[in-house]
């Protein structure tokens, strides 16, 4: 109906009307909402439609509804996309000039959305875009009637977003050609653009500066300056090297400098040598300050602050701060002129902010505080500091800390609603803070900044920090994160000036605690409690660093600092810790711990000891020091020394001890605190083998275990805590003497429990006493398994052997908890983590044993839910089961994925000649179990889907031999699994299923020609007793992979893979895919596409040399020909 | 006044049937008796209460017998009641001619005649088939506080 293939002439009119009389009609229709189906419909035929382009052009230029136009422009550009790689040369020219022309012609109609819909089809056509450009422009650009036009245009095509892999696909052009589409806009016309847009601005400031008011001139200013701003945002890549030789196309385009933890976002404009001369003359940057100053002239108005073309002059100041790269190393001076200019928003900064809090706009002083840390970003803080010297009596660095310490003054006063410019400004001064601490840092010329930080006032910016802790608590105990890291820019700040800052957070930490015991009983202490709470919290990111996993070093400041400090007991940091250990372990008093130490606050204090003992407590000298020209420092070494195993540090390991274990006994029900305890405080203590030492040798230690083993309080801890607990306890055998005493060690601690599992599963009522919630809740298989996932190489054997002991047990709970889900789930996640722990040290009979235990798991497990169908009624209760289920078959799936890997790592003594296990065939049985209980339902599962092919795609890949053994059942059951995986929508699925794919086809090619069997009768097909002939499972795949490649939507980066899979299917079963092929070249009815799909399915088979052998280099060739072939005809396949 | 009526209650409900258990320990897909009804436990969040209060516990539970929605909030170092939850296998063999209950057979051979078929028609037909088509269907029965339903049913397919 709307074919309009170009050649017809005038009397193709009467049809265009009619075309365009529907589709108005269909409009109107869906606008009223009268029969909107058959309207939508005939709007769907349109889009449609091959070629509608002459239709569309006809509504464009012709039509008086606004929504018809915007129709057939939303055509026009899905046409286009869809078809773009097989119209012609003049086709796409036209196209091109067409929507160019109607964008510039209608630029000042008011339909804005139909405006943007051209545009955007111009934007897709950019490649050649540019080159019109250049062009066109030069001789409609001085129209400054369409230089807003134009403006919007190009910013449009710069968005630097829409190259996404998306569009390219769809035009199926290669990436490539849009890299280079990419780099010739960049290496030939940014620039220019640039250099229109300054000149066109510039043309029209005077204008500007002379009218009063609202004049036009402005919107065209503006869109100038956006552009601009839009040119320098582009991600400059080719001018940088200079010398690369080849174009990275895969490369994701993220800048490896920028640090990404940043709150605020920071652009390095880094646009190369060529730049120089437009973007540093001083000129350029004078009169971008000069239309900004303007405000003096608009002020009276009072919206020039936050009026566009403002906001717009602002962001490109902000912006050339951040010049960096070769520009700014030709001349790094010229740098100083824009941040000096920006000095007028932010100094003094006292004035300012009470002139905002007077109700000024607070962008102006946001902006600038971006510039500083623009230019904090690319400069070292020496040049940093020295900016500001010339023309005020103190440095960049007095600057910032007076203005930080004023927009905290102000966040704190408003510190109740949110959102507030005070708040944002914080943000991006402490991120302006943390970008200089950090460079500095790295320098390794830390003393000659010393200096320079010491002159700065840092104390009220520490004071105020700590301060703040307690406005941020309310909002940051949702997002603990952003607190820590806060926190953290804070303590870099602090640490800059460590010999103010600690014996300051030392006074004020003991002017808090007498302040608590004074008023012990008669006021109200939580005020007081909270202080202690930030101040502990602030302490330990001062004096430590997080260390997670890796050894945590006693940071270089306080290492480098103190020098004077001779005797141990007067180091500052020594003092403050003690301190804080000794307040601490007044907690162990029942009193004192009723009045003072509230959960929270045992909290930080746990907390605190876990982050300062990781770092300061019994240090191995050579482990933990920092850089080696510091070591001979006396006062480094009473640091070190004073809480190591000679001095104070049994001591101090020991009450750390008793506060955990009372952490753990008497504060029940506080989850939060006891998994604090568990996690951080327990593990950092166990993560180092000379404190393992010294722990086992402690009574308060002994306490812990014996209370883990038989206190019935320490039962009841959260199933998460106890876990871990277990795994700690287990972990601090590493410090034992020898391998027999560990082993020893871990027996005693599991006995009780073991033997506890053991009598209860021999009990003769064990049917009813099960049921009992107190037995249930004494079962102790958190701790089993949290001692099995501590296994290590000098444990094992004991951990094996308690293992083996409540094997029989295990099978027994499963049998008699089969309707108690999240007793079965613990079972199962045991046996997950015991096998996971072992398997690879077993011998050839011990694996015997555990394989034949897993496969009655397995089959109770599966006897017992296989046809079971819940009754309850509650749609939370039946998710609830069905989560329960999917769990449960994830952790069986681990099982299975966990006894594949004794093939891989084993280090039994056995040599491989013993006759062993067959891993292979017992995982497939398993399979064979699970499998009916796994429904394509419940692989909705990320998890599990992704679980299940994962396992799946490694036994093809390794094991395809097995697979060719198993009956037909089976067979088919796992690939119809392969079949509904390879229409996931999951690419990791997708990719696996393909790998099992080629494994199994692969397979079955080499075998064949070797003369085997290979696949046998699941390859061949076979004849069911109706007569019915059901082809072979090759075959099958064949024709639902190429259905798959041509005519679904897929990811790009499927295709290499599925060429894999391809390529021996097509060996197999070559006569199926000539007759494929035939058939799709029978169905095309445009002859031209039919000698064109013809041609392409002849190079696929043929180019490149490709050969019938399975080696590396034919797979290779074959996805280049996959590649070239389905970009040749995948879309006028794709188009109906 | 309300607390000596739930006290009251719970006493009725037996002493033999509840088992007190730290609020702190009740995990997500355990039991718990709120306003005197056995229920599962879909959701637990625990808040603090003020800033150095001691943690309260909040319960989503479900009615394990008429599933509806019951909430709580309860200290976590308090005691809450925690039902004792049987669920017992009876193999079906028969459904009564008027439709209304069933009769199972127990592990000691005698049969259990006072249990009702479920409400829910789904649940229902696909039992009835199950039973006419003469497959073995096995019953989960589940008990709680005096309270008993069917929970679940299973075909056992003849080895």
């Amino acid at each position: 109906m709307f074919n309009g293939i170009a050649g017809g002439g005038a009397e193709d009119l009467p049809q265009l009307q009619s075309t365009m009389r529907a589709i108005e009609l269909a409009c109107s229709y869906i606008q009223i909402n009268t029969n909107p189906a058959a309207a939508e419909a005939t709007i769907l035929s349109l889009h449609q439609s091959p070629q509608p382009y002459k239709a569309c052009r006809f509504i464009l230029e012709n039509s008086q509804v606004a929504s018809a136009r915007f129709q057939a422009a939303a055509a026009i550009k899905e046409a286009a996309i869809r078809e773009w790689s097989f119209l012609s040369t003049e086709d796409k020219g036209g196209l091109i000039s067409f929507c160019l022309g109607y964008v510039i012609q209608h630029a000042n109609s008011s339909d804005a959305y139909v405006f943007s819909k051209v545009s955007s089809v111009a934007a897709f056509h950019r490649y050649s875009f540019s080159r019109i450009l250049g062009n066109d422009l030069f001789r409609i650009f001085f129209f400054w009637r369409y230089m807003y036009t134009i403006c919007m245009l190009i910013v449009s095509v710069s968005q630097v977003s829409e190259f996404s892999p998306s569009t390219s696909s769809a035009m199926s052009l290669p990436r490539e050609f849009h890299e280079n589409c990419r780099k010739s806009l960049e290496q030939n016309y940014l620039k220019t653009f640039y250099s229109w847009a300054q000149d066109a601005a510039l043309s029209v400031t005077n204008k500007i500066v002379e009218s009063n008011s609202d004049v036009p001139e402005v919107k065209v200013c503006n869109a100038a300056l956006r552009l601009m701003h839009q040119i320098l945002n582009w991600e400059f890549r080719y001018s940088k090297g200079g010398t690369k030789g080849s174009i990275n196309v895969f490369s994701d385009g993220m800048r490896s400098d920028t640090a990404s933890s940043r709150k605020t976002e920071c652009v390095i404009v880094q646009p190369g040598a060529s730049w120089c001369d437009v973007l540093l003359s001083s000129s350029h940057v004078g009169w971008l300050i000069n239309l900004y100053s303007l405000r003096q002239k608009f002020a009276f108005e009072g919206y020039w602050l936050d009026c566009p073309v403002a906001v717009s002059a602002r962001k490109l100041i902000v912006q050339l701060c951040s010049l960096a790269g070769e520009t700014m190393h030709r001349s790094r001076a010229a740098s100083a002129p824009p941040s000096v200019r920006v000095l007028p928003w932010i100094d003094p900064p006292d004035v300012i902010s009470k002139e905002i809090e007077e109700g000024r706009s607070g962008s102006e002083m946001i902006d600038g505080c971006r510039a500083l840390l623009s230019i904090a970003t690319v400069t070292i803080p020496v040049v940093f500091d020295r900016l500001l010297r010339s023309i005020r009596p103190f440095g960049t660095l007095t600057l910032l800390s007076l203005l930080m310490g004023e927009v905290v003054k102000v966040l704190l006063a408003n510190s109740n609603d949110k959102e507030t410019w005070s708040y944002e400004a914080r943000d991006i001064l402490l991120d302006t803070w943390t970008t200089l601490l950090a460079s500095m840092d790295g320098s390794g010329v830390l003393f000659s900044f010393s200096n320079l930080f010491t002159n700065c006032n840092f104390t009220p910016i520490v004071a105020s920090a700590s301060a703040t802790t307690d406005e941020d608590d309310a909002d940051c105990l949702a997002s603990v994160s952003a607190m820590d890291e806060r926190l953290g820019s804070y303590a870099l700040i602090a640490r800059a000036a460590v010999d103010a800052t600690v014996p300051f957070l030392t006074k004020l930490f003991s002017d808090r605690v007498a302040r608590l015991h004074q008023g012990r009983g008669t006021v109200d202490p939580t005020d007081t409690l909270e202080e202690v709470y930030s101040l502990l919290l602030i302490i330990g990111h001062v004096l430590a660093d997080e260390g997670e996993g890796e050894t945590a070093l006693v940071p270089d400041a306080l290492q480098t600092h103190f020098v004077d400090v001779v005797e141990a007991g007067n180091h500052p940091v020594v003092l403050l810790s003690s301190s804080i250990v000794k307040f601490a372990e007044q907690c162990l008093d029942a009193n004192m711990r009723s009045s003072i130490f509230s959960p929270r606050l045992m909290e930080a204090v746990i907390w605190f000891l876990a982050r300062w003992s990781f770092t300061y407590l019994m240090l191995v000298e050579d482990c933990n020091l920092g850089s080696n020209q510091l070591q001979s420092l006396p006062s480094r070494a009473c640091l070190f020394t004073f809480f190591n195993e000679h001095n104070q540090g049994k001591f101090v390991l020991d009450i750390i001890v008793r506060i955990s274990l009372t952490s753990l006994m008497s504060y029940p029900g506080e989850k939060d605190l006891q998994e604090l305890t568990c996690h951080q405080l327990l593990h950092a203590l166990v993560r180092r083998r000379n404190i393992c030492f010294h722990l086992l040798s402690l009574d308060s230690w002994r306490n812990l275990a014996n209370a883990f083993a038989n206190d019935k309080s320490l039962f009841l801890l959260n199933g998460v805590s106890q876990r871990s607990l277990a795994q700690t306890l287990v972990l601090s055998a590493y410090g034992m003497q020898s391998s027999d005493a560990s082993n020893q060690y871990v027996k005693d601690l599991m006995a009780h429990m073991t033997s506890s599992l053991v009598d209860l599963a021999n009990n003769s009522d064990l049917k009813n006493l099960a049921q009992q919630p107190d037995i249930i809740m004494l079962l102790c298989i958190r701790e089993l398994r949290g001692a099995a996932s501590a296994t290590e190489p000098r444990t094992q054997r004991a951990i094996y052997e308690m293992g083996l002991s409540v094997m029989n047990p295990v099978l027994r709970l499963l049998e008699v908890y089969k309707h108690e889900s999240a007793v079965i789930y613990l079972l199962l996640k045991f046996v997950v983590d015991w096998v996971d722990g072992q398997i690879s040290y077993l011998e050839a009979h011990e694996t015997a044993g555990v394989v034949n235990f897993c496969m009655s798991l397995l089959q109770i497990y599966s006897s017992h839910n296989i046809g079971k169908i819940s009754l309850s009624l509650s749609s939370t209760l039946l998710n609830e089961a069905k989560t329960e289920k999917y769990k449960d078959l994830r952790a069986l799936l681990q099982l299975l994925s966990h006894l594949c890997s004794k093939d891989m790592v084993d280090f039994s003594s056995d040599s491989i000649e013993t006759q062993s296990t067959n891993i292979s065939q017992v995982v497939f049985f398993g399979l064979h179990i699970i499998t009916p209980l796994i429904t394509l339902e419940l692989l909705k599962y990320p998890k599990l889907c992704f679980d299940y092919f994962s396992l799946i795609s490694h036994m093809l890949e390794v094991y395809p031999e097995t697979l060719a053994q198993l009956n037909s059942d089976a067979f088919n059951h796992v690939l119809t699994t392969v079949d509904f995986g390879l229409h996931q929508q999951d690419v990791d699925i997708v990719t696996m299923c393909l790998r099992a794919l080629k494994a199994l086809a692969s397979y079955h090619y080499k075998e064949t020609k070797a003369g085997n069997t290979g696949l046998g009768s699941h390859a061949a097909g076979q004849t069911d007793p109706n007569g019915v002939f059901h082809e072979g499972i090759l075959s099958r795949f064949l024709r639902t992979l190429l259905q798959f490649l041509l005519f679904e939507d897929y990811s790009t980066d499927l295709v290499s893979t599925a060429a894999d899979a391809l390529f021996p299917l097509i060996l197999c079963e070559p006569n199926l895919y000539q007759g494929l092929g035939n058939e799709l070249i029978e169905k095309q009815g445009n002859p031209n596409f039919k000698t064109r799909l013809a041609n392409a399915l002849q190079v696929l088979t043929t180019s490149n040399q490709l050969s019938s052998s399975l080696d590396r280099l034919n797979y290779q060739r074959f996805r280049k020909n996959l590649n070239n072939f389905l970009i040749e005809v995948r879309g006028f396949l794709k188009t109906k | 006044m309300s607390d000596e009526e739930h006290h009251f209650e719970s006493s009725d409900a037996g002493a033999s049937k509840t088992y007190p258990q730290q609020a702190g320990n009740i995990r997500k897909g355990g039991y718990i008796v709120i306003k005197g009804r056995p229920c599962k436990v879909v959701e637990v969040s625990t808040s603090k209460t003020g800033k150095h209060g001691h943690a309260k516990c909040h319960f989503v539970a479900i009615d394990i017998f008429t599933s509806k929605k019951l909430e709580d909030i309860v200290p976590s170092s308090h005691n809450c009641d925690v039902p004792h939850v049987n669920r017992v296998d009876y193999q079906l063999i028969d459904i009564s001619e008027d439709g209304f209950y069933v009769s199972l057979l127990t592990d000691n051979g005698s049969t259990k005649d006072d249990l009702k078929l479920p409400t829910d028609e789904a649940l229902l037909t696909q039992l009835k088939s199950g039973f006419e088509e003469g497959k073995d269907i096995v019953v989960s029965v589940m008990s709680a506080m005096g309270e008993e339903q069917m929970c679940a049913l299973k075909e056992v397919s003849p080895k």
